[in-house]
């Protein structure tokens, strides 16, 4: 009998969910601990996602909402990386999808109240899917920072949403890459929700030189880690031997 | 391939914000034409009306009010108990009049396990939002079936368990409420 299970979760390498720097968590930050019990086939075993969902622009943001191919404003970047699980595997087929500020630092939302430009030709929004090695790559704009409430104003550090899917519900993660260098990063209470200061730092971007010296534009690097599943083997116990 | 080498840490979550349509559901706040379809907007594909059940339900924060800017997204096994790898999985969101979300699919059946054990009918659900710094998960059970055995419900020694079993209120369809903080907090897991 082989059962699997996902490395557990190290909760010091994540962020603190009642964390009321965080002023939006005050009132949705559950108070109980968690209960953690053994994974079973649920955790595991999907979902995947295939390749026929995924279109020919849907990882280039310069071009997936542009009208009559004008360029959406502020430089481009690429944005690429690996994603792999906790023993290093890398992980073929991971569906990434990305969400992300214009570079006035806008959100194309009704929800959002910040008094800055829509750009008409950036949505903010791609995906992809993962090669044999893990690589993913998006083509997009720099995303702007922007002020926001939390307590009083302030202001967010440039950053794009990842939203990731490995191959089980279990190592499903939602975060945010930071870009190499911003100050403002130092000063935002979602990223100081987490206390490791080596996590804090697996989140922020690396401005990659060489690429961005051949190809006009800037390219930053931003590796993901889902978590690990093991195997076990049971020998299972024969009646009557 | 993966036993002596040095064992990573899981790259840390940050909260998915306000603004999480834009990535994962465009089509749901008129983002048009980037991609045909939402993901998970259907779990199972082909399936009759006749064939699926309705769960409906609010997500309340510690204030009691029921949130419309929180994103759900669940993952099941088949009225077999089989796990699908591409069907299965929905994601969907309150309406923001009502406030209700409502997922249509099929009920999952119990399945053995890889753990040799008969897991009761269940949906693993997680909850993603602004001012969750990590997505949440629970799981949703359902009044009327067979539930004591249930590997993960027999461990939870909490007379609040009910807060994991949508209550039947009719033939096809159930009722599930999620409550964020107080009193009622749902029971969350570290799965």
């Amino acid at each position: 009998m082989n059962v699997k299970s996902l490395i557990r979760r190290n909760y010091k390498k994540q962020p603190e969910v009642d964390f009321p720097d965080y002023k939006s968590s005050i009132f949705r930050a559950p108070k109980n601990k968690k209960i953690s019990f053994p994974s079973s086939d649920s955790e595991i075993l999907g979902p995947i996602f295939n390749k026929n969902i995924i279109g020919e622009l849907d990882n280039n943001l310069t071009l997936n909402f542009s009208k009559n191919k004008n360029s959406p404003l502020g430089h481009k970047i690429i944005v690429y990386g690996n994603v792999s699980d906790q023993f290093s595997n890398p992980i073929e087929g991971a569906l990434i999808e990305i969400w992300q500020a214009n570079s006035a630092g806008k959100y194309l939302h009704n929800n959002d109240k910040n008094i800055a430009p829509i750009d008409p030709n950036f949505a903010g929004c791609g995906r992809c899917l993962t090669t044999s090695s893990g690589y993913y790559e998006f083509l997009t704009i720099q995303p702007g920072p922007y002020p926001y409430p939390n307590r009083g104003i302030e202001w967010r550090p440039m950053h794009i949403h990842f939203s990731i899917f490995g191959k089980s519900f279990g190592q499903r993660l939602i975060t945010q890459m930071y870009f190499e260098g911003d100050p403002l990063i130092k000063h935002c209470p979602m990223v100081n929700s987490i206390a490791d200061e080596k996590a804090k730092k697996s989140l922020i971007g690396a401005l990659d030189t060489s690429r961005s010296n051949t190809q006009n534009l800037l390219a930053y690097k931003f590796n993901i880690v889902l978590r690990g599943i093991q195997q076990t083997y049971f020998e299972n116990r024969r009646e009557g031997l | 391939m993966s036993t002596s080498k040095e064992i990573l840490d899981e790259t840390p979550f940050q909260t998915a914000g306000p603004f999480l349509h834009i990535g994962c559901m465009p089509n749901a706040i008129k983002i048009e034409k980037l991609y045909q379809n939402d993901l998970g907007k259907i779990p199972f594909k082909n399936k009759n009306e006749s064939e699926l059940i309705t769960i409906e339900g609010s997500v309340f924060d510690g204030n009691g009010v029921a949130l419309d800017d929180v994103m759900l997204e669940t993952w099941q096994c088949d009225e077999k108990g089989e796990f699908k790898e591409e069907s299965g999985f929905a994601r969907f969101i309150p309406n923001n009049l009502t406030k209700k979300f409502i997922l249509k699919t099929v009920k999952p059946g119990s399945f053995k396990g890889f753990d040799g054990k008969i897991h009761s009918p269940h949906i693993s659900l997680s909850i993603s939002s602004r001012g969750l710094n990590m997505t949440l998960n629970t799981r949703i059970y359902f009044e009327g079936d067979e539930l004591k055995n249930d590997p993960l419900l027999s461990i939870i020694n909490n007379c609040n368990v009910n807060c994991l079993i949508a209550k039947k209120i009719s033939k096809h369809s159930y009722l599930f409420d999620i409550f964020l903080q107080g009193e009622e907090e749902t029971i969350f897991l570290d799965i």
